[in-house]
C-alpha cells in the first residue's frame, strides 16, 4: 500500500540497469493494480442506483463454482436497511473500488438465498483455507482479486500476503489498493472444503491426480477436517492409498479415526501390506480389530501375521505382497497370476520360487520371465545369482547391510523353516533409516 | 493378537466386544481435556490458590467452586468446537469474523498467553531463589535451555522430566489432609458464600478466574482435540475426558486452597515462594521449601515450553503462514519468532525487580480480564449451527453460557476499573 511514491527524483541508489528493471516492474504491477478489483476493499462499499442515489453497502459477491477455472460473478449480496438482497449481476453496470452502480432502481427486496453451485466470496472462501495445487501447499486466502473478463467479472486470483493482512486491518481508504506480490492464479487453486452445494467438480480431479503421493500427503495433514474429507473423496482409493503411505503416523491415526470405518477399511486394504500394518500399529488394539474385521479375510490375515511382529524388526517393515510359485509352473500361468495382482503391487519386480514345502528355492526377476520362452517352466530359470535373505527377527541395520554388501534393490525375509514371508524394499530401508522429518503438529503435552 | 470382534458402531455399549471397543474409544480420546486442566494447575495457578488460602483462608472455596462449574460448562464447549469443526480455535475466529474483530482476538490470545509466559519465569526465578541461585542468573539461563530444548528437538525427553518433577504438588492433597483442618468449616465455606466485597478479595477472585479458566485452556483443548482427529462419533468420550479434567483441576484447587488456608491462613497476602511452601510442612517438615522448589520448577518449565509453542502455532495457523514448505521448525519464520518473542519477553518481564509472587498473580488478574473476550467468541461459535450443526449450543446451555461470560466480564470491568483508578491514586 506504501509503494505509490517509490521513485523519488534524484534519488539513484541502484544500478541504472535494475533501476529500469524496477521500474518496469513498477509499472507492470500498477496495470495489474488497475485491473484487479480487491474484494476486501469492496465490501461495506456503497451500491448506488442508477440515479446516483445510495440505496445500500456492498456485503458480498456471489460466484459460481463451476468446471471454469474462473468462477464468474453471478451477483452482490447488499444491505438495503437491514436487509441483505441479492442483485443478479446483470443488473450491475459498474463495480469498482467505489463500490457498484445498479441498472435501474427496481430491486428485488427478497432475503438472499444460495443456489447450488453458488458461494458467497466474503463469507465462504476469504479467509479460509485453500489448496494451491501448482505450489502444492495449503494457503489461507488474504484477498481475492475479481477482474473483468470479456462481459463478466470473474474471481481471478488470491493473495496470500501477510502485508495484505495489514492494508486489510488498516484505515478504510485504502483498503482497496491491491498489492498483488503474492498473488496465486486462481485457476491453480482448488477450493476444498468450501461446500458450494453438491457441485463436484471434474478438473479437481484432473489437477489432483497429476500430484505425487507424497505432495497429496503433505496436502492432507495441512488442511482442516472438512476440506481434507472433501480432498479425499476426490481421490479414487488407490491414489488415496498411496497418499495415506505417505503421511506421518500420527497424522495417519487421527485421519483413520474421522473417516467412516467403510471409508477406512477400503483405504487400508488398498495400502501396501508394511504400510497398512504400521497404520494399524498406531490405532487402540480395540479399533485395530473392528478395522481388521471389515478388510477382506485374506489381507487381514496378512496384516494379522505382520503386526505379530515389533516394528523394528524385519517382520515388521517387510511387505509380505509376494508372489509366490512352484518350480512346474508354467510361464504362461505365471504372467496369468501377474495379470491378477499387478493393479494391486504396481512395484512388483520379482517372483518367488519355493519348493513343494513352501521353502524358498530362488527369486526370477520380472526381465527374466521376459525374456525366457513362453512354454517354459519356472524351474528352468532357477540359477545364480540366489537371492539374499534375512530372518524376520533382523534389525533395519542388518537388513540394510544385505541390501548394500550384496548390491540388491530388496531382501527376502524367511522364516526358520526357509519359507519365504516377505520382502524388504530398499525404499523401505530408506524410511527406517531416515530421522523422522519434523512437522509441526499443535504443541501438545507428552504428545 | 487378540480375536477380531464384530462390533459395529451402532452395537458398541452391548456384550462383552461393545465394551472393550468403548474401553478402547475412551483410552483414546482420554487426554487433552485431562492435561488441558492440569496445565491450569501450573506455576502461576499454584501461586494464585495458595495466596488465596493464605489471604482468605477458606472463604475463596466457594467462589472456587463457582468457577469450577463455569470451567466444566467451558471445557465441554471448546471441546465440542474442536471435535465437530475439527479446526483450532484461533483459526476459527479468524474464519468466521470479520478480519479487524479476528484480530482484536487474536491479539487478546496473545497477551494472555505472554502473561503466562512471565509468570512460568516468573515461576521459574522464585523457584531457583529457594535454592539460593538469584533469579538474575536463573530466569536468562532457563530461557535459553527452554528455547534451545525446544529448537533442537530434545524438548520432549526434558518434558518428562519436568513432568515428573511437577508430580510433586501431589503432595496438596495430603499436606491438606496432615494439617487437620476443621473440615465443618471447610464444608461450610465452600457450600455458603462467604464472599468479601474488599478490593483485593475481588482482585484475587479475578486472578483465580484467570487461573482456572485462562484463554490458554481453551485453545489447547480445542486444539489439541482437533489435532488428535476426535470425530464426532466419538464425542461422548471427549465428553467425559473433558469434565473430568475440569472436575479434577478444581479438585486440585480446592486441596491447595484448603492445604494453605490451614496452615498459614488469613496471615495476608503471600510475600513469596519460601511462604508458599510452608503450606507443605505437615508433609515434608523443614524439607517443605526444597519440594515446593522442585514442583514450581518443574510445573514452570513445562509451561514454559509449551505455551509459548502452542500460542505461535495457532497464531501462524490464523494467519495462514504456510505450513507445508517449511515442515521443520527452523524454516517457519513467523512461527520461530513468534516462539522466540514470547520467551524473550517473558523472560525480561519476569527479571524486573519486584515481587515474583505478586508478578505471578498479577499476570493471572490480566489473563482473568481477558478471560471473557475468549469466551464470548467461545459461546457465539458454540451457538453458530452453520458451524456445530445439530451439536450447536442448545438455548438453555447459550443462555447460562452467556450469564457466566456477563459476571465474569463484570467482574473484570470492575478490578479493570479499580487498578486504572489505583493507577491515579482514586479508590
Amino acid at each position: 500500500m506504501t509503494r505509490r511514491r517509490r521513485a523519488a527524483p534524484g534519488r539513484r541508489l541502484l544500478h541504472p540497469r535494475w533501476q529500469q528493471q524496477r521500474e518496469r516492474r513498477i509499472t507492470a504491477a500498477r496495470a495489474v493494480r488497475e485491473a484487479l478489483l480487491s474484494l476486501a476493499g469492496l465490501l461495506g462499499r456503497p451500491v448506488v442506483n442508477q440515479a446516483g442515489e445510495e440505496i445500500g453497502g456492498l456485503v458480498d459477491l456471489v460466484a459460481r463454482w463451476a468446471d471454469d477455472p474462473y468462477p464468474p460473478v453471478t451477483g452482490l449480496v447488499v444491505r438495503v436497511a437491514r436487509r441483505q438482497v441479492f442483485v443478479p449481476a446483470e443488473q450491475v453496470v459498474e463495480l469498482d473500488r467505489h463500490g457498484a452502480r445498479l441498472r435501474s432502481a427496481r430491486l428485488d427486496l427478497r432475503e438472499v438465498e444460495r443456489r447450488q453451485g453458488e458461494v458467497l466470496l466474503a463469507r465462504d472462501v476469504l479467509d479460509h483455507q485453500l489448496v494451491d495445487t501448482d505450489g502444492i501447499k495449503v494457503i489461507r486466502a488474504a484477498d481475492l482479486y475479481v477482474a473483468k473478463v470479456g462481459e463478466a467479472w470473474r474471481l481471478v486470483g488470491v493473495d496470500v500476503g501477510v502485508q495484505t493482512l495489514l492494508r486489510r486491518l488498516g484505515p478504510a481508504r485504502f483498503r482497496w489498493l491491491p498489492t498483488p506480490e503474492r498473488v496465486i492464479d486462481w485457476a491453480a487453486i482448488q477450493p476444498f472444503g468450501i461446500d458450494p452445494g453438491g457441485v463436484r467438480l471434474r478438473a479437481t480431479a484432473r489437477r489432483l491426480h497429476r500430484l505425487r503421493p507424497a505432495e497429496l500427503a503433505d496436502l492432507l495433514e495441512d488442511l482442516g477436517r472438512p476440506a481434507r474429507q472433501a480432498l479425499l473423496a476426490e481421490l479414487d482409493p488407490a491414489t488415496a492409498a498411496d497418499a495415506l503411505e505417505e503421511m506421518d503416523p500420527e497424522e495417519l491415526d487421527a485421519l483413520l479415526h474421522e473417516l467412516s470405518d467403510e471409508q477406512a477399511a477400503t483405504l487400508v486394504a488398498s495400502m501396501e501390506s508394511d504400510e497398512a500394518a504400521d497404520a494399524l500399529r498406531e490405532l487402540e488394539p480395540g479399533e485395530r480389530d473392528e478395522l481388521l474385521a471389515r478388510l477382506p479375510a485374506a489381507t487381514a490375515q496378512r496384516l494379522r501375521r505382520l503386526l505379530a511382529f515389533p516394528e523394528d524388526r524385519a517382520g515388521g517393515f517387510m511387505t509380505s505382497d509376494l508372489v509366490i510359485v512352484e518350480e512346474q509352473t508354467t510361464l504362461a500361468a505365471v504372467a496369468e497370476r501377474l495379470r491378477e495382482v499387478a493393479a494391486d503391487q504396481p512395484d512388483l519386480d520379482t517372483v518367488v520360487v519355493v519348493d513343494p514345502a513352501g521353502r524358498l528355492v530362488d527369486v526370477i526377476s520380472i526381465l527374466e520371465l521376459l525374456l525366457a520362452a513362453p512354454g517354459q517352466r519356472v524351474g528352468e530359470l532357477i540359477g545364480p545369482p540366489w537371492p539374499v535373505t534375512v530372518g524376520p527377527e533382523a534389525t533395519v541395520d542388518e537388513a540394510a547391510d544385505a541390501l548394500v554388501d550384496n548390491r540388491r534393490n530388496s531382501v527376502l525375509v524367511v522364516d526358520d523353516q526357509g519359507r519365504p514371508l516377505g520382502c524388504i524394499q530398499a525404499d523401505d530401508v530408506v524410511d527406517a533409516l531416515l530421522p523422522g522429518r519434523g512437522r509441526l503438529h499443535f504443541p501438545r503435552l507428552l504428545q | 493378537m487378540t480375536a477380531p470382534t464384530t462390533a459395529t458402531p451402532q452395537s458398541t455399549g452391548e456384550g462383552p466386544g461393545g465394551r472393550r471397543a468403548r474401553l478402547a474409544a475412551y483410552t483414546r480420546v482420554l487426554g487433552p481435556g485431562l492435561i488441558a486442566s492440569a496445565a491450569g494447575n501450573d506455576a502461576g495457578g499454584i501461586a494464585t490458590y495458595a495466596s488465596a488460602g493464605a489471604q482468605f483462608g477458606y472463604r475463596m472455596l466457594f467462589f472456587m467452586l463457582l468457577v469450577g462449574v463455569g470451567l466444566v460448562l467451558v471445557q465441554e464447549m471448546a471441546a465440542r468446537l474442536g471435535t465437530f469443526t475439527g479446526k483450532g480455535l484461533a483459526a476459527l475466529i479468524r474464519e468466521e469474523f470479520s478480519l479487524r474483530v479476528a484480530a482484536f482476538a487474536l491479539l487478546c490470545l496473545l497477551v494472555a498467553n505472554l502473561g503466562l509466559v512471565v509468570s512460568e519465569f516468573a515461576g521459574i526465578g522464585a523457584a531457583m531463589e529457594l535454592f539460593g541461585v538469584s533469579r538474575y542468573l536463573a530466569v536468562p539461563v532457563a530461557a535459553v535451555i527452554v528455547w534451545g530444548l525446544v529448537v533442537l528437538g530434545s524438548y520432549k525427553y526434558a518434558e518428562r522430566l519436568f513432568l515428573l518433577m511437577a508430580l510433586v504438588f501431589f503432595a496438596y492433597p495430603v499436606a491438606a489432609v496432615l494439617a487437620g483442618p476443621d473440615w465443618g468449616e471447610v464444608a461450610s465455606r465452600a457450600l455458603w458464600p462467604h464472599l468479601l466485597g474488599t478490593k483485593a478479595f475481588l482482585f484475587l477472585g479475578v486472578a483465580v478466574i484467570g487461573t482456572t479458566i485462562s484463554p490458554y485452556m481453551l485453545l489447547y483443548q480445542a486444539a489439541a482435540v482437533a489435532d488428535k482427529g476426535i470425530a464426532p462419533d466419538q464425542y461422548r468420550f471427549e465428553r467425559v475426558d473433558a469434565v473430568a479434567g475440569a472436575v479434577l483441576a478444581c479438585l486440585v484447587a480446592f486441596f491447595i486452597i484448603i492445604a494453605t488456608g490451614a496452615t498459614i491462613g488469613n496471615t495476608g497476602p503471600l510475600a513469596s515462594a519460601a511462604e508458599a511452601a510452608r503450606a507443605l510442612e505437615p508433609v515434608a517438615g523443614h524439607r517443605a521449601e526444597e519440594l515446593f522448589g522442585i514442583g514450581l520448577l518443574g510445573a514452570s518449565a513445562l509451561a514454559a515450553a509449551v505455551v509459548p509453542l502452542s500460542t505461535a502455532y495457532a497464531l501462524s495457523e490464523a494467519i495462514g503462514a504456510e505450513r507445508s514448505v517449511s515442515r521443520t521448525f527452523t524454516e517457519a519464520p513467523l512461527f520461530l519468532g513468534l516462539f522466540t518473542g514470547q520467551i524473550v519477553v517473558g523472560a525480561a518481564v519476569a527479571l524486573l525487580p519486584g515481587n515474583l509472587i505478586s508478578l505471578l498473580i498479577n499476570a493471572y488478574v490480566l489473563n482473568g480480564l481477558i478471560t471473557p473476550i475468549i469466551l464470548g467468541f467461545l459461546v457465539v461459535l458454540t451457538s453458530r449451527r452453520r458451524l456445530l450443526g445439530a451439536a450447536a449450543n442448545p438455548p438453555l446451555l447459550r443462555a447460562v453460557a452467556t450469564a457466566v461470560v456477563a459476571v465474569v466480564s463484570v467482574l473484570s470491568t470492575v478490578v479493570l476499573v479499580q487498578t486504572v483508578l489505583g493507577w491515579f491514586g482514586i479508590g
